[in-house]
């Protein structure tokens, strides 16, 4: 064995290790998840489950609240990532395209919904919302989660407006296209990807969403992340487990559909500027 | 002339709808809290709640244990994720590959997920416990316990603050590098005159994001974190939620903008100016 080490350089030794405890810091817990999930009986000190089953999946449907929670949380993801394309996307075209007054002024105070804490910025709203009266109501989580989504719902798509040249939009203008028709068949397409990622994005966020849902939605809101806080606390850790893939599973089937879009130069364009 | 007003018009109708709602989730929340902070009860207006931050015991220790998390977790990220970035942006080969694909994977897994499989990895009789048992390890006390807390927030933080990161390092030209690597400048030279100047903005604005995160929090510390002292954000949602006391939660939110106030300032102002360069 010796040798095979000596051949490979001390250096990738050290690398590969390192990396190892990388690997596993991340991928522990949740692998940790997956064989709960799927165990049946699991008692210390064994490393493995003796018994496999599916037993904790049927207690998990069979609880009233965990189909109703599923679907609330769906609902309220839609029409999050909805008013948010619907209030942004204009912004964004509007900042990578036209000329008004007060524009920087606009686009920066974008960055105000990542200036504050978020628990802060929460007890504020919720501060606010006691007093006209959102506190548990559909609206008020709604506008809650929007506080998250708002900043790269508009600084994505801008930068990807911004990517387009002027040039293509241009040449389709001179050969006789409406503005309309140059914006539907030449910018919208080309910002696409862009708006994609954003919106899968936000419909992600939004269902993840859980510290404001608690705060504002208490008692009657229950979306999956305000279940699950329930379940930990009352529920055998399998239980728990089981529930976490649910609510995981829509995140990872999202995410590899839009895999060739993400990437770390459009995630970080929501987030500052380049 | 007459266009040009058009288009002004057309720009600011089709900004305002977004901006409205920016007004209504932050910046009225925000003031109306502050206002709410101070008045005292008794009709009048005065600073006493925020008074009571620093007077009580309980309270005191819960900011001083806010404190030291947060400078603890910021300062293991930014050295993690610094490191990956740069080892990224440096190396090739498979394994490369297979990280740059991998690494941002933990930003999309929803928080409370994470925060409840590290506490079956990690606690009393999880699944690390177990493992180390036929080595003759015994685990310290991870779960409802402060480092419960660090490794959560080092979980959470380290694909973004990376994500940001690396990004800033891709921007890099090779061309930069490779002639101070020409003219015979050694790595650590290469790295401080060059790549850490560069690439330091970002730095700054990774911290930024990993310190406001880490004292907003509240899944983590509300799930796996000691039951006293408290995070803010945990102490927040029960002063507002269980003991109802709306002026002491507005002024403990508006206590925490003031810690992250440098920070937050200094982020917006930094975007500004890179804006305004690349004009």
């Amino acid at each position: 064995m010796g040798w095979y080490f000596k051949a490979i350089g001390r250096r990738r030794i050290i690398e590969f290790i390192l990396l190892t405890i990388f690997a596993v810091f991340f991928a522990g817990p949740l692998l940790n998840l997956v064989v709960l999930a799927f165990s049946g009986q699991w008692t210390y000190p064994d490393l493995l489950p003796h018994q496999w089953s599916f037993k904790w999946w049927r207690f998990v449907f069979e609880q009233d609240d965990v189909a109703k929670s599923i679907g609330l949380s769906f609902l309220i993801a839609t029409i999050v990532t909805a008013l948010s394309i619907v209030l942004c996307i204009p912004a964004a075209y509007a900042f990578a395209r036209i000329r008004f007054p007060f524009k920087r002024v606009f686009l920066f105070s974008f960055l105000l919904t990542h200036a504050f804490p978020k628990m802060g910025l929460y007890v504020s709203i919720a501060v606010l919302f006691y007093k006209v009266g959102l506190m548990n109501t559909m609206l008020g989580v709604v506008l809650v989660h929007m506080i998250n989504v708002l900043m790269f719902m508009t600084w994505i798509p801008t930068a990807a407006f911004r990517n387009i040249q002027a040039a293509q939009e241009e040449s389709a203008r001179d050969v006789g296209a409406t503005p309309l028709r140059v914006f539907r068949s030449i910018t919208l397409p080309m910002a696409m990807p862009g708006i994609m990622v954003a919106s899968v994005f936000t419909f992600l966020n939004s269902l993840d969403e859980a510290q404001g849902t608690f705060l504002v939605g208490i008692p009657d809101i229950k979306t999956m992340p305000i279940i699950m806080y329930s379940i930990i606390s009352d529920f055998p850790s399998s239980a728990g487990a089981v529930f976490s893939i649910i609510l995981t599973a829509p995140t990872i089937i999202l995410l590899v559909a839009a895999q060739r879009l993400i990437s770390a130069d459009v995630m970080a364009s929501g987030f500052q500027v380049k | 002339m007459r266009k040009e007003v058009k288009q002004a018009i057309g720009g600011l109708i089709m900004v305002s709808p977004s901006f409205v709602l920016l007004l209504v989730i932050v910046v009225i929340p925000i003031v109306q809290s502050f206002v709410t902070s101070l008045s005292n009860g008794e009709g009048g207006y005065d600073l006493s709640r925020y008074q009571f931050l620093f007077t009580d015991k309980g309270m005191r220790s819960n900011i001083l244990f806010t404190l030291k998390v947060t400078v603890v977790s910021c300062a293991l990220v930014l050295l993690v994720s610094y490191s990956l970035a740069l080892y990224m942006r440096f190396s090739s080969g498979k394994l490369v590959d297979w990280i740059r694909k991998t690494y941002m994977i933990p930003l999309f897994i929803p928080g409370v997920i994470a925060t409840y499989g590290l506490m079956n990895l990690l606690g009393n009789h999880g699944w690390l416990a177990r493992l180390l048992l036929p080595l003759g390890m015994t685990l310290p006390r991870l779960i409802f316990d402060e480092k419960g807390i660090v490794i959560a927030n080092i979980w959470f933080n380290i694909p973004f603050a990376t994500m940001l990161l690396s990004s800033a390092l891709t921007g890099i030209p090779a061309s930069i590098i490779e002639s101070a690597r020409d003219t015979g400048a050694g790595k650590l030279r290469i790295f401080l005159r060059f790549i850490f100047p560069l690439s330091y903005k970002t730095f700054l604005v990774a911290l930024t994001f990993v310190f406001m995160g880490v004292i907003g929090s509240f899944t983590a510390p509300f799930l796996l974190g000691p039951n006293a002292p408290q995070m803010l954000g945990v102490s927040m949602q029960q002063v507002f939620g269980v003991f109802q006391e709306r002026e002491q939660a507005a002024a403990m939110a508006f206590f925490t903008f003031l810690l992250c106030s440098v920070l937050g300032y200094f982020y917006i102002r930094s975007m500004a100016g890179e804006e305004a360069a690349n004009r």
